[in-house]
């Protein structure tokens, strides 16, 4: 199921005339047409909001980060080409906000201090349920101690499912590198995760 | 050395999956049995054959690790809260509130006769203009851009005011493919004239339409 796992540029071809829309919608903000720019958002806003929440941990946080993506979107728009695509343009936004919110965050030193992520709030069977949040812990625990840079790029394969070169492109950096930095992130994660139990 | 199909150093596993990762010396340290854990990861996740970890415990005890994980981000996929289009009308809400304060209303568009004083900002005549392309079935309106008739006194950039006098229009749309170009470009102009006139008092000399793009509405979504 494409887009089943919150992933960006979506590859169905009934997309390719939403691409378009957004398109035409992105001409009129620039020039100053606030209702298409008020459209553009309401089309694209969940799926940011999803994708900067898994980089962040944090709704909070993520809301923060896809609004202030949005107020500097608007204001660039009047330079954004035609031949661009928005969705790109405006998931590589997002994705570089939730970079520096990482980054600016101090290190963690002690994990342990690293406070437990909300249980999710929707019901299940009791022992699923335990079985969830021992797992989403113990990995929430464990992303904590990524590097920004190996976090977003393991968010973006792990739990958003992009191909390499896709991650390449919103980041900034080769697939080589996007590559190098998910390995990292999963050997890391696998220790880490096999020191706790 | 453990040799096993005439695996040996420098044999480039590395190149499995179209790419190296970018990695530095310390991070291709082989496990014991001449394998690098990077290249046993990648082949599992490329889903490509490989006899050797098969039967190899290191390889076997670097794989259990991944598949390991692999399970435990699933489960924290399937714990994400259920809902599959999270909220976002009140951050749309914030975003538009600052939009507002940072309005791009564009040139300044006279109105009426040279002796009057009324004016229009571009932005919000371009709404005008777009509405009454649309009015026809099929048509979508893209870029709008009014300005003074050219070599008729300085051209005024976005912000200024355009000289007293008729203007010109520069209308982008999308058609539906069954129009036929000539026709759609042309009523798109007498409607964006009658527009101009009756709904803002415009002076027009000239309507560009220029056709950005057919509509096939057989992509369209229902």
């Amino acid at each position: 199921m494409p887009g089943d796992r919150g992933g960006t540029p979506q590859e169905d071809g009934a997309d390719a005339s939403a691409q378009r829309h957004d398109g035409l919608l992105a001409v009129r903000a620039g020039e100053g047409d606030e209702e298409a720019f008020e459209e553009l958002m309401r089309r694209h806003a969940p799926a940011l909001l999803r994708l900067a929440t898994r980089l962040l941990g944090s709704r909070t946080e993520a809301e923060d980060a896809v609004q202030e993506s949005f107020v500097s979107a608007w204001r660039k728009l009047p330079e954004f080409r035609r031949d661009a695509r928005f969705s790109t343009w405006i998931h590589r936004i997002v994705t570089n906000r939730c970079l520096n919110v990482l980054r600016s965050r101090r290190p963690s030193v002690d994990l342990e201090g690293v406070p437990e992520p909300q249980a999710p709030e929707h019901e299940a069977s009791p022992s699923r349920v335990a079985e969830s949040h021992a797992a989403v812990a113990d990995l929430s625990r464990a992303m904590a101690g990524l590097s920004p840079e190996q976090r977003v790029c393991w968010v973006l394969r792990e739990l958003n499912g992009l191909a390499y070169e896709t991650i390449a492109e919103s980041v900034g950096i080769s697939p080589e590198a996007v590559r190098g930095r998910v390995f990292r992130a999963r050997r890391y994660l696998t220790e880490a995760m096999a020191a706790w139990r | 050395m453990a040799v096993n199909e005439g695996t040996g150093p420098g044999e480039g596993y590395g190149a499995v999956g179209g790419g190296d990762a970018a990695l530095d010396r310390a991070e291709r340290e082989p496990l014991p049995c001449g394998r690098e854990l990077w290249s046993v990861w990648e082949r599992h996740e490329t889903g490509e054959p490989d006899p050797h970890s098969d039967g190899c415990p290191h390889c076997t005890e670097a794989l259990t690790s991944l598949r390991r994980l692999e399970d435990v981000v699933s489960t924290a996929r399937d714990a994400e809260p259920a809902e599959a289009e999270p909220d976002a009308s009140a951050l749309v809400g914030r975003v538009m509130d600052v939009v507002r304060l940072e309005l791009r209303p564009g040139r300044t568009l006279p109105l009426g006769e040279d002796d009057e004083d009324a004016w229009i900002v571009e932005a919000a005549a371009a709404r005008v203009v777009r509405a009454a392309a649309e009015t026809l079935p099929g048509v979508r309106a893209g870029s709008c851009r009014i300005e003074g008739v050219p070599g008729q006194g300085p051209g005024a950039a976005s912000g200024q005011a355009v000289p007293r006098g008729p203007v010109v229009i520069r209308l982008a749309v999308e058609v539906a493919l069954t129009w036929g170009l000539q026709e759609v470009a042309d009523r798109v102009r007498r409607r964006v004239l009658e527009a101009a006139e009756s709904e803002l008092g415009m002076r027009v000399v000239a309507v560009d339409v220029t056709i950005a793009d057919i509509i096939d509405e057989r992509e369209e979504r229902p």
